[in-house]
C-alpha cells in the first residue's frame, strides 16, 4: 500500500474523475462493485475488468502503478479460488476477476479522490467517533510515514538492521515499532488539541462542496448505470449472455482506442 | 499476513449482510461502552493505533502480502472495544486500497476484532497468572492463541458461506429431497457448482499462517515489552 503516491495522485491529477465530485463517484463506484458481485459470467467480468483498466487510462495517471496497488487481493483470491477448484479454469477466473476488478474499482476512486472528500461524504452516516477517528488516523498515517522513514534509517545506520543476525533485528525493529507508537501519540494527542483549540468539531473542510452536478459527474454516472445495466440485464434474462463475449471484445476495443488516444495526446 | 483479509465477491449475499449487521451490533455495544470516555484522550489513540496498524500492514515482511497487523497491540492498548472501532476502521481504509474486500469489510472487522478482543482478555489472564513481571510472555502468548481463534473463526465464516439460508430456515416450497438434490446438481454445468472445499481451503491457510502467528507474537511481545517500559500509562489504564 503507498499512501503516500496515493495521495500525491488524488490531489494532483487533472482527469474528469479528479473533477468529479465525491458524492457521485461513490456512487459510481457502488454501481460497478454491484455490478461485479452480482454476476458470475467469467467474460463478462473479464469486460468489466478491461473497462476499469480503460478507464484507469482516462485517469492519466500511471497505470501500471495503479494495476500493482489493485493487484494486492490477487493473493487470497487465489487461495479462494485453490479452495474451491472443481477443475474449471472459468470458475477460478470469475473468483480472481471479482477480487481484481472489485479492488480495481476502489482503487480508481482513491486515486481520483482525497480522502477528506470521502469521508466528508460518509460522516453523516457513521458516528462521531468513527467519523473522527478516519480523519486522525489518515492524518496520523502521514505523521508516522515520516517517523517510519527516520526509524528505518536510523536502525541501518546504528546497525539495529544487519544481515544474519535475524532475533536481533526482530527485537530491534519491534522496538521501533513500540517507539514509532509512543511518538507517534504524543504527535497525534498534540495534532488534535491543536484542532480543537483551533474550532475543529468534527467538520473537516473540503474543496470539492458544490452540490450541484456537473459534466464530469454525469460522465461518471452514465459509465456506472451503463456497467450495472448489462450486468443486471445478462443476470435476469440469462439468454443475453451469449452477447458477453461482444461486449469483452467491445472492451478490448475501447482500451486499444483510449490507450491511443491518451498516449498521442500527452 | 497473520490471517487473511476476505475479498469481494467470494461470499453469498445474506453471509455479507450478516457480517454487516454483526459487526454494527458490536460497533453500537462499543460506542455505548465509549460514551463516558472524554474524547480528547480516545481519539489519538484510536488514530495513531490504527495509523500503525495500516502502516505496518504496508511493510511487507516477506514478499508477497506477508505482514504484521498488530490488532492484538491494539487491543491491549484500547481495550476491547476501542480497538474494534479502530479495526472496523483500518478496514474500511485498506478496503479502499483493495487490501480486503469493500463489501465484506463487516465480515473482516468481525475476524479481525476478535483478534484484539480475545487478545485482550488473554493478556489479562496470563498477567494475572504469571505476575506483571511476565508481560513480554503474556502478550506473545496472547497474540498467537488470539490469531489462530481468529482463524479458525475464518475458517468457521468459509464453512458456513456454503449453508443455503433458505433451505435451513425452510422457506423453499417443500423440502427438497436427496433425490431431487442430486438430479439439481446433475443439471448444473460443471464450471457453475458452487462450494470451496473447507478441508482445503483450511489446510493451505493454516501453512501460510503458521509462520506470520510466531512472527506476530513475537513482535507484539517486544512492542508490548517497549511500550509498558517507556509509556507504561499506555497500557492497562484504558481498558474500555
Amino acid at each position: 500500500m503507498d499512501v503516500a503516491i496515493i495521495d500525491y495522485y488524488a490531489n494532483h491529477g487533472k482527469s474528469f474523475l479528479h473533477k468529479a465530485k465525491a458524492f457521485w463517484k461513490i456512487i459510481f463506484t457502488a454501481l460497478i462493485i454491484a455490478s461485479i458481485i452480482i454476476t458470475n459470467e467469467f467474460y463478462l467480468l473479464l469486460g468489466i475488468y478491461i473497462a476499469l483498466v480503460t478507464i484507469a487510462i482516462w485517469t492519466k495517471l500511471p497505470v501500471t502503478k495503479i494495476l500493482t496497488i489493485a493487484a494486492y487481493p490477487a493473493i487470497f483470491a487465489l487461495i479462494f479460488a485453490l479452495a474451491s477448484w472443481n477443475g474449471s479454469w472459468l470458475r477460478a477466473g470469475v473468483i480472481m476477476l471479482k477480487a481484481l476488478s472489485a479492488a480495481l474499482t476502489m482503487v480508481i476512486l482513491i486515486v481520483t479522490t482525497p480522502y477528506p472528500d470521502i469521508f466528508n461524504v460518509i460522516r453523516p452516516i457513521v458516528p462521531k467517533i468513527i467519523a473522527e477517528g478516519l480523519f486522525v488516523t489518515y492524518r496520523s498515517v502521514f505523521i508516522l510515514l515520516e517517523l517510519t522513514d527516520d526509524l528505518i534509517k536510523g536502525l541501518k545506520v546504528r546497525g539495529g538492521i544487519t544481515r544474519r543476525k535475524y532475533i536481533n533485528n526482530v527485537k530491534n525493529f519491534s522496538s521501533g515499532i513500540g517507539l514509532l507508537l509512543v511518538r507517534g501519540f504524543d504527535f497525534s494527542e498534540k495534532f488534535y488539541g491543536v484542532m480543537n483549540v483551533r474550532g475543529y468539531g468534527g467538520k473537516i473542510s473540503s474543496g470539492n462542496t458544490q452540490k450541484s452536478i456537473s459534466r464530469d459527474d454525469v460522465i461518471a454516472l452514465i459509465i456506472g448505470i451503463l456497467i450495472f445495466v448489462v450486468s443486471l440485464g445478462t443476470t435476469i434474462e440469462k439468454s443475453l449472455l451469449e452477447f458477453s463475449f461482444y461486449i469483452l471484445v467491445f472492451s478490448i476495443i475501447a482500451l486499444i482506442i483510449s490507450s491511443i488516444y491518451v498516449q498521442f495526446k500527452s | 499476513m497473520s490471517h487473511l483479509h476476505i475479498p469481494d465477491g467470494v461470499l453469498p449475499g445474506w453471509l455479507v449482510l450478516a457480517g454487516w449487521i454483526f459487526t454494527a451490533l458490536i460497533l453500537a455495544f462499543s460506542i455505548y461502552r465509549v460514551r463516558n470516555t472524554e474524547l480528547k484522550r480516545k481519539i489519538p489513540l484510536i488514530g495513531i493505533i490504527s495509523a500503525l496498524m495500516i502502516v505496518c500492514m504496508s511493510i511487507p515482511i516477506i514478499p508477497v502480502a506477508y505482514h504484521i497487523n498488530l490488532s492484538v497491540v491494539a487491543g491491549i492498548i484500547l481495550g476491547p472495544a476501542v480497538a474494534f472501532i479502530s479495526i472496523f476502521i483500518v478496514d474500511l481504509i485498506i478496503a479502499m486500497f483493495g487490501h480486503g474486500g469493500i463489501t465484506v469489510v463487516g465480515l473482516n472487522t468481525v475476524v479481525v476484532g476478535a483478534e484484539a478482543f480475545i487478545g485482550f482478555y488473554l493478556f489479562q489472564l496470563f498477567m494475572a497468572l504469571m505476575g506483571r513481571d511476565s508481560i513480554m510472555w503474556s502478550s506473545g502468548l496472547a497474540a498467537v492463541i488470539s490469531l489462530i481463534l481468529s482463524t479458525s473463526i475464518l475458517i468457521g465464516v468459509v464453512y458456513v458461506s456454503q449453508i443455503n439460508p433458505e433451505v435451513v430456515i425452510g422457506i423453499e416450497e417443500g423440502h427438497p429431497t436427496e433425490d431431487t438434490q442430486e438430479q439439481n446438481i446433475q443439471e448444473i454445468p460443471k464450471e457453475l457448482v458452487k462450494g470451496i472445499n473447507i478441508k482445503s481451503f483450511a489446510r493451505t491457510i493454516l501453512i501460510l499462517l503458521g509462520i506470520g502467528w510466531i512472527l506476530e507474537g513475537i513482535i507484539t511481545a517486544f512492542v508490548i515489552k517497549y511500550v509498558s517500559r517507556v509509556r507504561p500509562d499506555l497500557i492497562l489504564s484504558e481498558g474500555a
